[in-house]
C-alpha cells in the first residue's frame, strides 16, 4: 500500500525528501507550491481522508517555518506526513478548512501561536486560547517566555536554601501529628 | 441593582450567634465543581469510599451560588483566572479560597510559562494553602481541616479582605486580562 | 390557644424529624456505598449555614414565592392528615372530600417550585422542570386512582374516616384489603421522592442539580425545609392511607421511619432511567395496578 502511495507522490510532485518510517507510516517533504496539491492529492486519490493534526515547527536559525499537514487513512491504517517549509517573515498559508472543518482550529491555534495566517478560513483571527494577547506570538522562537513571565506577572520569590524542614517544619509539629497538635495548643495557651 | 455598585461592608454581627454559625459553617463547607488545572484530578478520590470527604460536611455543589469554597486546583491561566474571578464573586458570603499545589504559591513549574500566572494572592484572597505537586487527597483533606479550624476561630477573613482592598485586587486583576469586559461590581 | 401551640408543635416536630431522616439517609446511603457519611445531624448544620449566609441574588416574585408554596402546601397537608388518631387539631380540620383536597395541595408545592424555578431564567432549571413536570403528570394519575380505589372500596372520602376503618387490626391496613392499589400508590411513592431509578428531576449527571440552580442562601435553607416538611407531610398521608394511621408518636416515628427507608434504600441501588422510560413506565405499570383494584371495587 504504502510503496503504491510513494510511486504515486513521486511522479506527480518533486519530493525534497522521503522517509519511510515505519511499514505504514511514509513522511514526505514536498516545496512549498505544491504543498496544497499533494495534501488535496493524498485525500481524493489516495484515500488519506482523516486530517489528524497541522503543526508548525519554528527554525529559527534557518529563517523558515516547516508546516506538517498529518493525513491517516483507517483503511488501511496507514499515516502520510506531508511537510514543507515557509519563509518566517509574513508566512502566508493556504487554508484547508473548506475540504476539512477541523482544520479551522488548527489553524487559528497556529495563527495565535504562531503569527502564520491562513488567508480563506472564516474564522481567521478570532480568539482560540490567549485572550487579548499583545505580544509577539508566544511559541515563536525569539519571544522570551521567562522575561515576559516576569514583568507581567511578577517577580516570584524563589528559595534560598531546599531543606524542607527549613519552610514546612513547624508546619509540620503543628498540624500533622496529634501530638503536634495538641502541642502547639498548649503552646498557644 | 446589584451588579453596579461597589460591595457593602459587612455590618457588626452578635457574636454568640457568629460563634455558633462559625460552628455550622466549618462543618458544612460546599466546594464549588470547578477544576481549574491539574490538581482538579486529585479532588475526585476524595468522593470514593477510601477518603469520603463528605464525613466532614464536605460536599461539591455544580453551582457558584450554593458554594462556599472555591478551589484552585494547581496552575491558573490568565484566560481561565477571568472565569474564575466570574466565579468567585458569584459565591455569596461568607467564601472562601483553597488553593492547591506549588503552582498558585510561585508559579512552581511553570514559573516562566507565558499564560499561567505566578503569585495567586495577588488576584484573590487565598485563605489555605495546599503543598505539593500536586497535593495527594490525604493533603487536601489536611487543607480542608486547616480550614475549618480557621474558620472556627474566625481567621478566615479573605472575603472582607478582598471587599476593603477591591481597588488593589481589580488594579491586578486588570494588569494580566488585558480585555476585561466582566462587570466591575458583579455580587 | 391550645390549637395553635399544638399546630406549631407539630409543625416544629416534623420539621426536625424530616431534616433527621435526611441525614438518617445520607449516612445509610454513604453505608451502602462503603463510606463513613455525614453526621445524622448534618442537614440541620447545613439550613443553619444556608440561613446565615448573605442573600443578594434574586430573580423576581415567584423566585421568591417558590419556597413559600412549598412551605404552605407542606404544612396543609400536615394539618389536614390526622397525624396521630386523637390528635384534636388535625381531627378537628378533617371534613369529607378533604381526600381530593389533599391531592391537590400535593400538586401546588410541586407547582409553585417549578414556577420559581422557570422564573430563575436557568436553562437546566426549566428543563428540570418540564421533565418534572412530565413526570408528575404520570404518577399524579396512578396515585390518584390508587386513592380513589380506596375511598370508594371504603365508601368514605375522609381521609379521618380511612384512617378509623383501618383500625381493626393489622389485617385491616389497606395495604392488605387493596394490595394492588397500594402497590400502584408506592410505585407512584418513588418518584415523589425523587428515589432513582426516577431522579430525572435532579439528575446530577447532565443537569446538575436541576430546579434549585440558581437558588442561594437563605432561598436554598427555606426550600431546604420545605423538603424535609414536605416529606414528612407525604409520609404522613401514606402511613394514614395504607398503614393504618399512628395511634401514637412512637408508632408514627417508626412507620414513617421505615416507610422512609424504602425509597432510600432502593434509590441507591438502581441506576437511573431516561425521560421517556421513566414516565412509559409510570404510566404503564402503577396505573395498571391502581385500576385493577378500582375495577374490583367497582364490580
Amino acid at each position: 500500500m504504502i510503496d503504491k502511495v510513494m510511486k504515486d507522490l513521486e511522479i506527480r510532485f518533486p519530493l525534497l525528501q522521503l522517509v519511510r518510517e515505519q511499514h505504514n507510516y511514509l513522511h514526505v517533504k514536498v516545496d512549498k507550491a505544491s504543498a496544497i496539491d499533494a495534501v488535496l492529492m493524498a485525500k481524493t486519490s489516495l484515500g488519506f481522508k482523516t486530517l489528524q493534526l497541522i503543526s508548525t515547527v519554528d527554525r529559527l536559525e534557518e529563517n523558515r517555518f516547516q508546516m506538517t499537514w498529518i493525513l491517516e487513512n483507517y483503511g488501511t491504517t496507514s499515516i502520510l506526513l506531508i511537510s514543507a517549509d515557509f519563509p518566517r517573515e509574513d508566512c502566508i498559508v493556504p487554508s484547508l478548512s473548506d475540504i476539512w472543518p477541523a482544520a479551522s482550529a488548527f489553524e487559528r491555534e497556529i495563527f495565535e501561536m504562531f503569527g502564520v495566517s491562513f488567508p480563506g478560513n472564516p474564522r481567521e483571527g478570532e480568539d482560540f486560547l490567549l485572550e487579548g494577547w499583545k505580544d509577539i506570538p508566544p511559541m515563536r522562537r525569539d519571544f522570551d517566555s521567562e522575561e515576559y513571565s516576569m514583568r507581567v506577572f511578577g517577580e516570584r520569590q524563589p528559595r534560598e536554601h531546599t531543606d524542607p524542614r527549613q519552610y514546612i517544619g513547624d508546619i509540620v509539629g503543628e498540624w500533622n501529628t496529634p501530638m503536634g497538635a495538641k502541642r502547639a495548643r498548649k503552646e498557644k495557651k | 441593582m446589584y451588579c453596579n455598585q461597589r460591595p457593602e461592608k459587612p455590618g457588626n454581627k452578635i457574636e454568640v450567634f457568629e460563634k455558633i454559625t462559625n460552628m455550622a459553617r466549618a462543618n458544612s463547607l460546599w466546594v464549588t465543581a470547578y477544576g481549574t488545572g491539574c490538581g482538579a484530578i486529585e479532588l475526585r478520590p476524595l468522593h470514593t469510599s477510601r477518603f469520603d470527604m463528605e464525613r466532614f460536611g464536605i460536599a461539591m455543589r455544580p453551582t457558584p451560588r450554593q458554594a462556599d469554597v472555591l478551589i484552585i486546583s494547581g496552575y491558573l491561566a490568565t484566560k481561565t483566572l477571568k472565569r474564575v474571578i466570574r466565579v468567585y464573586e458569584q459565591i455569596q458570603d461568607p467564601k472562601y479560597i483553597v488553593a492547591l499545589g506549588s503552582c498558585t504559591i510561585n508559579g512552581g513549574m511553570y514559573f516562566d510559562s507565558y499564560n499561567t500566572l505566578n503569585v495567586l494572592d495577588k488576584y484573590l484572597p487565598v485563605d489555605v494553602y495546599v503543598m505539593g505537586c500536586m497535593p495527594r487527597p490525604e493533603a487536601i483533606i489536611d487543607g480542608f481541616s486547616l480550614l475549618m479550624r480557621k474558620i472556627k476561630d474566625g481567621r478566615a477573613q479573605g472575603w472582607k479582605h478582598y471587599k476593603e482592598n477591591l481597588d488593589y485586587y481589580r488594579e491586578n486583576q486588570k494588569k494580566i486580562i488585558t480585555d476585561w469586559d466582566l462587570p466591575d461590581y458583579n455580587w | 390557644m391550645s390549637n395553635i401551640i399544638s399546630i406549631v408543635v407539630t409543625i416544629a416536630a416534623s420539621l426536625i424529624w424530616g431534616l433527621l431522616l435526611g441525614g438518617i439517609s445520607r449516612t445509610v446511603t454513604a453505608r451502602i456505598h462503603g463510606r463513613m457519611g455525614p453526621r445524622v445531624t448534618q442537614n440541620f448544620i447545613d439550613v443553619w449555614k444556608l440561613f446565615r449566609k448573605k442573600t443578594s441574588i434574586h430573580h423576581g416574585g415567584m423566585f421568591w414565592m417558590a419556597p413559600m408554596f412549598r412551605i404552605t402546601g407542606a404544612i396543609c397537608v400536615l394539618l389536614m392528615v390526622p397525624i396521630v388518631i386523637g390528635n384534636s387539631v388535625t381531627w378537628n380540620m378533617s371534613f369529607a372530600g378533604d381526600v381530593f383536597l389533599l391531592i391537590y395541595i400535593m400538586f401546588f408545592g410541586c407547582l409553585g417550585m417549578a414556577l420559581g424555578a422557570g422564573n430563575s431564567g436557568h436553562p437546566y432549571a426549566v428543563i428540570a422542570v418540564s421533565r418534572g413536570l412530565a413526570q408528575m403528570s404520570s404518577y399524579e394519575l396512578s396515585f390518584s386512582i390508587a386513592v380513589v380505589a380506596i375511598a370508594v372500596g371504603l365508601h368514605t372520602f375522609r381521609i379521618e374516616g380511612i384512617v378509623a376503618a383501618q383500625q381493626a387490626g393489622i389485617s385491616s391496613w389497606n395495604i392488605f384489603r387493596f394490595p394492588f392499589a397500594s402497590a400502584g400508590a408506592l410505585l407512584a411513592f418513588l418518584p415523589m421522592q425523587m428515589a432513582y431509578p426516577f431522579g430525572i428531576v435532579l439528575a446530577p449527571q447532565e443537569i446538575p442539580i436541576g430546579p434549585p440552580t440558581e437558588y442561594s442562601s437563605r432561598f436554598l435553607s427555606l426550600m431546604f425545609s420545605g423538603r424535609a416538611l414536605f416529606g414528612v407531610a407525604k409520609l404522613v398521608l401514606f402511613v394514614s392511607l395504607l398503614f393504618g394511621g399512628a395511634s401514637s408518636w412512637l408508632s408514627l416515628f417508626v412507620k414513617t421511619f421505615l416507610l422512609y427507608m424504602y425509597p432510600v434504600v432502593v434509590s441507591s441501588v438502581f441506576p437511573r432511567f431516561r425521560t421517556e422510560q421513566s414516565i412509559r413506565f409510570l404510566w404503564f405499570v402503577p396505573t395498571t395496578l391502581a385500576l385493577v383494584d378500582l375495577v374490583r371495587v367497582m364490580l
